[in-house]
């Protein structure tokens, strides 16, 4: 059976390991609260607790409609800054 | 047999024969356990990019998620955004390192960090429960599908699918899989498109304005539905004086665009958005297939396609939901009517109905046959998931830790049908029941179970291997539970509302437990610093 798990060959790429791991903590954690947040505050808004604030018109609908809609290009958006910044 | 739907009925033949004939060209290269589980490891990205649509979208989505808008209203729409949300968690956290350290199964890439053989037998279980959860409904909706559109008998229908989809599988493995995904992927995803933009124009002029307009009038179905005075009165009229008619009976009653007629807790509204972002990076039969491309850039690529289309789709199915009101709106509020078979009814058909009334009995067909796609596709992706983990998991670890390539590959084509056969049988026993919902609940107990301590595991050194074993068994006992407190009644317990489904709180227990287990012990693997450096090596052009 193959084993697909080599593991890094020497010193110098696990140190490089070490460094990609942090970085990418760092990319990956700061970007997925940042889509988490929107992500979260968008679903209260549109709860009913929050049904005045929601019922604001924004852009020629609901506040809280306009920013469950905008989770689709906000993601969009975060995965471009993913791409760019990944290494 | 009516006429129009010998149009329906060769649409499906049509996928059946593909399906039939991508089995047969693809089994002759279907010889190890690699390429039974999970293609060989070579497949391009685009592929398994589409592939992963096509496992995700099941007919929950392509049905369900429109359905249930033009049901209860704007509450609705987070079924979508739920939905797309999810795979968020898995582009930015998982999918990469992900691919690096597991080979077959999501149990892989644990017991490459904790070389303990508990950890896949409990992995295992979690697989097998979410993986019924979430076939059942699959086999159900189908089933059901046939039934009401053709009149076809409910059994011989889901035994049928049984059937195709363990030849598929069992022949062709994780690449018959695949093919057939994207098959049925690109014809899902066009159709919805299609009849959302044709909708768009027809019943809606071009306008989102205009549509939001008629949404904010209308009283929802749900409620115009329970009136008898109301059904009675709309009857036979044209949506638009029906719609009219509605709000002149029930001036006081909420509108489409409401707040809080199907969600009135927000405690149960984040449960439920907590289950379907973490879930899917916990779905087994979603996690697998980064295993089938090459390398973890390849595995993002995929998983951004797969967002990219999703999203699309998503949107897509909301603008259609909204839609059914100035389409369908009486046919909606009658199907209401005859009470909770008849809402699950409006759930399931108004998307089949409104392409009828678009496009007549050939996008009726198309319509019908990508709902079928859509069961197609996500069960064999759960199946195959099932089967690995069965002979990978469980009989290889655990009953004959010798046994050969060879008796894997037998364990996991009879699992195959065995999976097949239960969820067949639970199908047919649940058929009175609504189950839909069971497809959510899955998406808790992956949550719940499978994320937290994946995600603790690729990311965190401090985990130990106690703290990963409590974690997913805590994880799964109380997601579980509070599946059983839902089943039974239960509205509250200790205060907390149930009806959001596990989600927020197997989260919640499973990581704080994983935390402070891993505290108070110290195995954290024989190799951290070998699998983290593995997990987040660096990617070569």
């Amino acid at each position: 059976m193959a084993n697909p798990n080599q593991g890094p060959a020497n010193g110098a790429d696990a140190l490089e390991s070490a460094r990609n791991y942090r970085r990418r903590l760092v990319l990956g954690f700061s970007l997925f609260m940042i889509f988490f947040v929107f992500y979260m505050g968008a679903a209260v808004i549109q709860t009913p607790v929050c049904r005045t604030l929601a019922s604001l018109p924004c852009l020629g609908m609901p506040l809280g409609l306009f920013l469950s809609m905008m989770i689709f290009p906000v993601s969009w958006a975060i995965i471009v800054v993913f791409f760019l910044k990944w290494r | 047999m009516e006429n129009n739907y010998i149009l329906v009925v060769g649409f499906i033949v049509f996928f059946v024969v593909v399906s039939i004939v991508i089995t047969w060209l693809t089994q002759k290269s279907t010889k190890s356990t690699s390429d039974f589980y999970v293609a060989g490891k070579g497949v391009p990205w685009i592929q398994v990019g589409i592939a992963m649509v096509g496992s995700y979208l099941s007919a929950a989505s392509f049905l369900g998620c429109a359905g249930d808008i033009g049901v209860f209203g704007i509450d609705s729409i987070w079924l979508s955004i739920g939905f797309f949300g999810g795979y968020m968690a898995v582009l930015l956290l998982i999918a990469g390192p992900l691919r690096n350290v597991g080979s077959y199964t999501v149990a892989d890439a644990l017991h490459r960090r904790f070389p303990d053989d508990r950890i896949k037998l409990v992995v295992m279980i979690s697989t097998l429960v979410i993986s019924t959860f979430y076939l059942v409904p699959q086999m159900l909706g189908a089933g059901l599908l046939f039934e009401l559109l053709l009149k076809w008998n409910f059994v011989a229908v889901t035994i049928g699918l049984g059937i195709l989809m363990s030849i598929y599988i069992i022949f062709g493995g994780m690449k018959a899989t695949l093919y057939n995904q994207v098959v049925q992927a690109v014809f899902l995803w066009i159709t919805m498109i299609v009849i959302t933009v044709w909708g768009f124009m027809v019943y809606a002029d071009g306008s989102l304005a205009a549509l939001l307009d008629t949404a904010a009038k209308a009283v929802p179905p749900i409620i115009a539905g329970k009136d008898t005075s109301v059904v009675e009165a709309i009857k036979g009229m044209a949506p638009a004086q029906a719609i009219d008619t509605a709000r002149v009976m029930l001036p006081q009653a909420d509108s489409i665009m409401t707040i809080g007629v199907k969600t009135s807790n927000t405690i149960a509204q984040i449960s439920t958005v907590i289950a379907l972002v973490f879930g899917t990076a916990g779905l087994p039969h979603i996690l697998i297939m980064f295993y089938t491309v090459p390398n973890a850039r390849a595995a993002r690529k995929s998983v951004t396609l797969c967002i990219v289309a999703l999203g699309i789709f998503y949107f897509c199915a909301i603008i259609l939901g909204f839609l059914l009101i100035p389409a369908i709106y009486p046919t909606i509020v009658d199907w209401i009517s005859q009470g909770s078979k008849g809402v699950g009814f409006a759930k399931n058909m108004s998307v089949l109905d409104i392409a009828e009334k678009l496009g007549g009995k050939w996008l009726l067909a198309i319509a019908a046959a990508g709902a079928v796609a859509s069961v197609l596709s996500t069960a064999a992706g759960l199946m195959i998931t099932a089967a690995s983990t069965i002979s990978h998991d469980l009989y290889k670890v655990w009953i004959n830790k010798n046994a050969t390539e060879k008796q894997e590959l037998a364990i996991a084509k009879i699992t195959t049908l065995v999976m097949s056969g239960i969820a067949v049988v639970l199908a047919v026993l649940l058929k009175d029941q609504n189950v839909a919902w069971l497809v959510t609940l899955a998406f808790g107990i992956a949550a719940s179970a499978i994320f937290p301590v994946l995600f603790a595991s690729l990311w965190w050194k401090g985990l130990t291997r106690q703290g990963a074993l409590a974690g997913i068994v805590t994880g799964l006992v109380v997601s579980v539970f509070f599946i059983v407190l839902l089943l039974s009644g239960v509205k509250t317990f200790i205060g907390l509302p149930t009806a959001g489904g596990p989600g927020v709180f197997g989260v919640t227990t499973a990581g704080v437990v994983l935390i402070l287990v891993s505290l108070f012990t110290s195995d954290r693997g024989p190799d951290t610093e070998g699998f983290f450096a593995q997990a987040h090596k660096a990617e070569k052009e």
